[in-house]
């Protein structure tokens, strides 16, 4: 009888186990990315195939490199999975974020997520945005970028309802009225091209060899979709596998990643960002 | 951090780049004594440059009313109450720190970010008199009045050590050697609003339809083509003179602005303090309050109203304030003879000729011809 009673007991309380909330993850000391059936084509932070993926931890720190930095560290740390198809990798991201923040206005800055991978092959160059002859390929979601795609761009009405603007001279009637080019004349951002003064789908794609070089390139179909729920962004980024002229990940070869997140309620922006001090080894299986 | 030289604090101060003046630097020389706050300027800069989406509040060129108006909002205070008090002797050698010197460990420059309603006034202040109020009891009952205010006419300084072009980690601010204007790459700059906040006299703004940063261009189309800027070419006071200037060391006197800065020393640089040498140039206001000119432009304002009070008797420099206003075209080299001002362009040739003092016409008010009294009613 008694032997009986602490075997119920220890199946009660494997079965007790089995549903209270599992072990806090682990430190992730390798991101090993397994083949799934599923489709990635569209990035889906609440896909159900994320539950039976494992999850590990990487820690950040107030970037200590290169004024100006942030004063504390806002993001701890950020629980990272990872999933391929055969052509497409992609990695979901949770960290704790206490509101949402997507730019706008002076002064308002942007929630944000990069992941970092080496451009070109040979030793890892260095984790802070690479060096000179040694490049590494990121790829930036910023939350005001998602939210462009999903409701456009904000425009200066909806930034300042109550701001007073008499008319704005390329809107004025006259025949050539309109014409983009003409438009454009008035907004010098546009006019050159800059990819931060166009709507945005998501997610960058930026090669940078070293502090201050980073330049946004032609992407290679990558896309982000992030949800802020309770005070946390879950994100998943989807980039292709093999990349011609950028990250080097492939398939069977150890790899490497790294990691920044941008609190723009904090201010963060830029240089102000956390990051992970190390690159993380990655294996795609 | 390297150290470079800055003649307007009479030593060398730190900054992260090596010292490179370009070849020849931009700079304009104001007359305070004669703006009247009529925005012309303003509006000859807002009309060419800042019409668009997102430029709505944007004065790349402002006039505003010392010591109340601030465009942003007390721009001035702000910065100088981070600095606090710092010492500077009387000869003008500054003892006290930079802006770049004074950083925070984190910052690359000591600095105050404006909020969107620091720039929603841009007249704040406008007409508004300093000195002691009249609802207590004061008025102008002696001479200098303490009733004070000044018009202060502002551009980008296009600074010889911009605290902009340090701040940006996207290094998206450049001088450009040929002339030293500074400018913002439309398009690499991200928006970060680093220059925003690093420039003390809040001459790099935000444009949140474009989401980069925008600055005063000093008209560079312009000048590359031997023009004045907007903002001094449209000046109804004739109280702006565009040039270019040289460090003291290798100052021109026939130049005009090296003339008024180096030979004459009656136009200084405005809160050279902070340590960026910005290239606009300022003939101090000689009826405002002496102590509040000295936090402005430093211990050399004294001498700097004294040679002012003596031009009378200064035929040169008279001769060079005819030409304030008086050609379109930038003056490389001047010359007053005879009672007669002119003004040059780089190749030499003639841009101007003026009399130092206009002829003068009397005419009686009574025609005798046509026996009828003359009256100027058009």
């Amino acid at each position: 009888m008694r032997t009986l009673f602490v075997g119920a007991a220890l199946s009660l309380a494997a079965l007790s186990c089995g549903k209270s909330k599992p072990p806090p993850p682990a430190p992730l000391k390798e991101l090993v990315v397994k083949k799934v059936a599923a489709d990635l084509t569209v990035p889906d932070p609440s896909a159900a195939f994320w539950n039976d993926i494992p999850a590990g931890v990487v820690t950040l720190l107030a970037q200590p490199m290169i004024a100006p930095r942030p004063e504390k560290t806002t993001t701890e740390s950020v629980l990272v999975q990872a999933v391929h198809d055969g052509t497409r990798v992609a990695f979901r991201l949770r960290w704790k974020d206490p509101e949402i923040s997507e730019a706008g206005r002076l002064g308002m800055f942007s929630d944000a997520f990069a992941l970092e991978f080496p451009a070109a092959d040979g030793p890892p160059p260095p984790v802070m945005m690479g060096a000179k002859g040694m490049p590494v390929h990121l790829f930036h979601w910023r939350a005001q970028y998602q939210r462009d795609a999903e409701k456009g761009k904000p425009t200066m009405e909806q930034l300042y309802p109550h701001m007073s603007v008499d008319m704005y001279p390329h809107e004025y009637k006259t025949a050539d009225a309109g014409a983009k080019e003409h438009a454009e004349q008035y907004s010098p951002g546009l006019a050159e091209g800059n990819p931060q003064s166009y709507v945005k789908a998501g997610v960058d794609e930026i090669i940078a060899e070293g502090f201050s070089t980073s330049s946004v390139r032609e992407g290679n179909g990558s896309a982000g979709r992030g949800a802020w729920a309770n005070g946390e962004w879950t994100l998943v980024i989807v980039r292709p596998l093999a990349i011609a002229g950028g990250s080097t990940l492939k398939a069977g070869t150890p790899g490497n990643i790294a990691f920044a997140a941008w609190q723009g309620g904090q201010g963060e922006v830029g240089s102000r960002k956390c990051v992970t001090m190390a690159w993380t080894p990655v294996t795609i299986q | 951090m390297g150290k470079v030289k800055n003649w307007h604090v009479g030593r060398e101060i730190e900054y992260p780049y090596a010292e490179s003046r370009p070849k020849k630097q931009w700079a304009i020389v104001f007359d305070l004594n004669k703006c009247i706050a009529c925005q012309t300027c303003t509006l000859a800069c807002k009309t060419t440059w800042t019409s668009g989406k997102g430029q709505e509040y944007m004065f790349w060129n402002n006039v505003e009313t010392k010591p109340w108006g601030g465009f942003p909002l007390a721009w001035d205070l702000r910065i100088l109450e981070k600095l606090g008090r710092q010492e500077w002797s009387a000869k003008g050698e500054y003892g006290g720190k930079t802006l770049i010197e004074a950083a925070p460990q984190n910052e690359r420059v000591l600095h105050f970010a404006p909020q969107d309603e620091d720039w929603m006034y841009p007249n704040v202040g406008e007409d508004d008199c300093a000195g002691a109020p009249v609802d207590g009891g004061g008025h102008i009952g002696a001479l200098p009045h303490d009733k004070w205010f000044f018009y202060l006419p502002r551009t980008c300084a296009h600074c010889t050590y911009p605290a902009c072009l340090a701040a940006c980690p996207r290094k998206a601010i450049y001088k450009r050697p040929e002339d030293g204007i500074v400018l913002i790459d439309q398009s690499r700059c991200k928006g970060y609003g680093e220059c925003v906040r690093a420039c003390p006299y809040k001459k790099s703004m935000y444009n949140p339809y474009t989401r980069t940063s925008e600055k005063c261009v000093g008209c560079y189309p312009a000048v590359e083509q031997g023009i004045q800027p907007q903002c001094v070419v449209n000046c109804i006071g004739k109280i702006r003179v565009m040039g270019f200037i040289n460090p003291p060391w290798s100052a021109r006197e026939d130049n005009p602005i090296d003339y008024l800065v180096h030979k004459k020393q009656i136009a200084l640089p405005y809160y050279p303090q902070l340590g960026l040498e910005p290239n606009i140039y300022y003939i101090p206001p000689i009826h405002a309050d002496r102590e509040y000119l000295h936090q402005m432009f430093g211990p050399l304002v004294d001498g700097a109203i004294q040679r002012y009070r003596e031009l009378p008797n200064d035929p040169v420099a008279q001769g060079l304030l005819c030409l304030m206003g008086s050609t379109d075209r930038i003056m490389h080299r001047f010359t007053v003879d005879k009672g007669v001002a002119a003004g040059f362009d780089d190749a030499g040739a003639e841009l101007v000729r003026v009399p130092v003092t206009e002829n003068i016409f009397e005419r009686p008010a009574f025609d005798a011809k046509y026996g009828a009294i003359r009256n100027n009613t058009p």
